[in-house]
C-alpha cells in the first residue's frame, strides 16, 4: 500500500522530471537559434554577432546578420511555437490527433485570404495579417456550421475539414497559375510554407499574438485536461466549457493566422509538434509548452536542413512536409484498424 | 461526519431538444442514503439523474440544493457539492491512473497552483477506496473494464462530494465486478455518509444495495419507497410489463423477483 507521502513523492517526482525535460527543450531551442544566427554562407563568431546587433551597421555583415538571419531564425521560432501550441490545443479540445489546424482546413482558411490579398489586391504589410486572421476564423465558422448536423461530432469536423482543406488548396493553386509573373519560391510559401523574405517589421505583431495567445492557452491548460475528459466530466467538474472552448479555439485561431501570415502554411508543424511533445514528456501531462518549444525546434531544424543538407535549397515546409506526411498515413491506417 | 446536503427536484419538465422525457417530477433524495433510480428502458431514468447532476437544464421547474436553485449557485461550487459518473467517459490517450484521479481535484485548484496537501490526501484516499493504488502508474487504457470503472470512480471520490449520482456504474462489467463496485459504493456510503444516487439495470442486485427505490415509467415517478415496500409483483409487471414472483433474497433479506416467461412454469408441465 502506498501511503501519502508516496504518492506525493511521486508526484514531485515526476514534476521534477517534467521541468527537467522541458528545460533540455528549452536548450535546444537557444542552440539550434543561435547556429541559425551563426551558419550560413559566411560563419560569424557570436561575438561578431553582438557587436554587430549592438551597432547601428547596415552593410556588409550587418546586413546578413539583422536583415537576413535574425528575422528568419525569429520568425522559425515565433511560427513553430504559433503552429505547435495551435495545432495542440486543436488536437486535445477534439480528442483527435487528425484534427489539426493544417489537415482540417483553417491553415489554409488564412493562406487563401493572405494570397487573394497579395497576388489579386495587390496588398502587404499589415492589413494582409488581418485578412488571414479574419478569413481564419471564418473558414473555421464555416467548416463548423457545415459540420453541425442533429448532434455534435468531432468526426464529421474533420472530413468536413479535410474537404475544406482541398477546396481552399485548390482555390490557392489557381491565384499562383493566374499570377504567372511571381517565381516559384513564393508560391512554395503560400503552398506549403517558407522562411525567405521574412522581413524584421513582420516580427513585432507576431510576437505579441503568440505571447498574448500562448499565454492564454497556458492559463487555461488545467480547463483544456477536464474538457478532453468529455462533456460530462466538464460540466460536473465545474467548467463552464462553453466559454472555455471558444478562447482556446480564437487562440488557436489567431496563431495559425498570425503565422500563416508570415510564413505561409508550414507544413505539418501543427500536427506533428503535440504527439512528438506528448511522447516526450509523458502521455497525459501537460503539454502546451512541450508543444510550443517542439515547434520551434521543427521549424528550425527543418528549416538548417532546407536550406544548408539537401542538394538544392528547399522550402521549410517542404522538409516538413515530408515528415508529417509518413505520421499522416500512420495515424489513418490506425484509425481504420481501430474502427474494424 | 454527517453530510448535509440536500438535493431535490421541483416539478421538472425536461428532454432532449423538442421531445419531452421527464414530466413534472418532484422528488427529494433521501441524505446520506443509498437511492436506486429503477424503470423500463426509456424511462427517462438516465435523463433523471442527468438533469439533477446539471447535465441537462430542465425546461420547468428547478433542482433545488440546500434550498437553492441550482441555475443560481456558481458551477465551481456545486462541483464541490454534487460528483457524477457519467456514461462513457472519454480516456485521454495513454494517461495514467494517478493523472486520470488527480484530475478530480479541478474544482478546488487555485489558478496556476500546483497540488497542495489536501489534494493529495483526497487522492490517496479515493484511490485506497477503490483499491486502486496499486494501479497509479498503469495507462488507464490497457486495464480492465473493472478496474477502470473504479478509476473513474476514484475520480469522482477525489471530487469529495457529498452527493454522488452514477449513471449504470456496473453495466457491460461481469457479476463479480458489478457485486465488487456495489459493495465498495456501501462502504463509501456508511464511513463517509455520502449520499448516492445511481440507475442499476438489475433489480435484484438495486433491491439488495439501495435503502431506497424510485420507480419510473414513462417520465414520472411511481413509486418511491424502501426495496421491502415497493418491490412486488405488481410493481414489476406496471414498468416493466413482467410476470414475476418476488421472494426473499436468501443472503441479504432483500426482495428479490423471479421473471416468468412464457416457458419453464411449473404450471405448463
Amino acid at each position: 500500500m502506498i501511503d501519502n507521502s508516496t504518492i506525493m513523492e511521486g508526484h514531485i517526482r515526476r514534476q521534477r522530471r517534467y521541468i527537467i525535460i522541458t528545460g533540455i527543450l528549452l536548450i535546444l531551442v537557444v542552440v539550434i537559434a543561435c547556429f541559425m544566427m551563426i551558419y550560413g554562407n559566411t560563419i560569424y563568431m557570436p561575438k561578431e554577432i553582438i557587436r554587430i546587433l549592438k551597432s547601428d551597421e547596415m552593410k556588409g555583415a550587418a546586413f546578413t546578420i539583422k536583415t537576413l538571419r535574425m528575422p528568419r531564425m525569429l520568425a522559425a521560432v515565433l511560427t513553430g511555437v504559433a503552429f505547435g501550441v495551435a495545432g495542440n490545443t486543436f488536437q486535445k479540445l477534439f480528442g483527435n490527433p487528425l484534427a489539426s489546424p493544417d489537415v482540417i482546413g483553417v491553415t489554409s482558411g488564412a493562406s487563401v485570404a493572405a494570397v487573394f490579398g497579395i497576388l489579386v489586391l495587390r496588398l502587404n504589410g499589415d492589413i494582409i495579417s488581418w485578412m488571414a486572421v479574419i478569413s481564419g476564423l471564418a473558414v473555421s465558422g464555416i467548416i463548423y456550421m457545415l459540420s453541425r448536423g442533429e448532434n455534435f461530432s468531432n468526426g464529421r469536423i474533420i472530413l468536413t475539414g479535410i474537404g475544406m482543406q482541398a477546396f481552399l488548396n485548390s482555390l490557392i493553386s489557381w491565384m499562383l497559375l493566374k499570377a504567372a509573373e511571381y517565381d516559384v519560391s513564393s508560391a512554395l510559401r503560400w503552398l506549403s510554407g517558407s522562411l525567405n523574405g521574412v522581413t524584421m517589421n513582420q516580427i513585432p505583431r507576431l510576437a505579441i499574438a503568440v505571447c498574448f495567445s500562448v499565454g492564454l492557452i497556458i492559463a487555461l491548460n488545467r480547463h483544456l485536461q477536464i474538457l478532453q475528459l468529455g462533456d460530462s466530466h466538464a460540466t460536473v467538474l465545474g467548467v463552464r466549457k462553453g466559454a472555455v472552448r471558444v478562447g482556446l479555439m480564437l487562440c488557436s485561431l489567431l496563431l495559425i493566422a498570425f503565422a500563416t501570415s508570415v510564413t505561409g502554411p508550414i507544413a505539418s508543424v501543427a500536427f506533428l509538434s503535440g504527439p512528438i511533445a506528448s511522447g516526450i514528456v509523458g502521455h497525459g501531462r501537460n503539454n502546451t509548452i512541450a508543444s510550443a518549444l517542439t515547434g520551434a525546434i521543427l521549424v528550425m531544424s527543418s528549416d538548417i536542413v532546407g536550406q544548408y543538407a539537401l542538394p538544392s535549397r528547399y522550402p521549410v515546409g517542404v522538409v516538413t512536409g515530408i515528415l508529417g506526411a509518413p505520421y499522416l498515413i500512420y495515424l489513418l491506417i490506425r484509425i481504420n484498424r481501430r474502427s474494424e | 461526519m454527517m453530510n448535509s446536503h440536500v438535493i431535490a427536484a421541483h416539478n421538472i419538465d425536461a428532454g432532449y431538444s423538442n421531445k419531452n422525457i421527464l414530466s413534472g417530477i418532484s422528488v427529494e433524495i433521501p441524505k446520506n442514503k443509498i437511492s436506486v433510480i429503477l424503470g423500463a428502458n426509456g424511462c427517462g431514468k438516465s435523463t433523471l439523474l442527468k438533469t439533477f447532476a446539471r447535465l441537462i437544464t430542465p425546461k420547468t421547474g428547478q433542482i433545488i440544493l440546500d434550498g437553492k436553485d441550482i441555475s443560481l449557485i456558481p458551477s465551481k461550487q456545486i462541483a464541490k457539492t454534487l460528483g457524477m459518473l457519467p456514461q462513457s467517459p472519454v480516456i485521454p490517450e495513454g494517461i495514467r491512473v494517478i493523472d486520470l484521479v488527480s484530475r478530480g481535484r479541478f474544482p478546488y485548484r487555485k489558478f496556476l497552483q500546483s497540488m497542495n496537501k489536501d489534494d493529495y490526501n483526497a487522492i490517496e484516499k479515493a484511490m485506497q477506496i477503490m483499491k486502486i493504488t496499486e494501479l497509479a502508474d498503469c495507462v488507464v487504457d490497457e486495464l480492465s473494464g473493472g478496474q477502470r470503472q473504479r478509476v473513474w470512480i476514484a475520480l469522482a471520490l477525489a471530487q469529495q462530494t457529498d452527493i454522488l449520482f452514477l449513471d449504470e456504474p456496473t453495466t457491460f462489467l461481469d457479476i463479480a465486478y458489478q457485486v465488487d463496485i456495489l459493495d465498495m459504493l456501501t462502504e463509501l456510503n456508511e464511513q463517509y455518509n455520502t449520499t448516492i444516487v445511481m440507475v442499476l439495470h438489475d433489480i435484484n442486485l438495486s433491491a439488495r444495495y439501495a435503502n431506497n427505490l424510485i420507480a419510473m415509467k414513462n417520465g414520472r415517478i411511481i413509486a418511491e419507497g424502501t426495496p421491502q415496500e415497493i418491490v412486488t409483483p405488481k410493481l414489476i409487471s406496471d414498468i416493466y410489463g413482467l410476470n414475476c414472483e418476488v421472494i426473499k433474497d436468501p443472503v441479504s433479506k432483500a426482495p428479490m423477483i423471479i421473471p416468468k416467461g412464457r416457458y419453464h412454469s411449473s404450471e405448463m408441465v
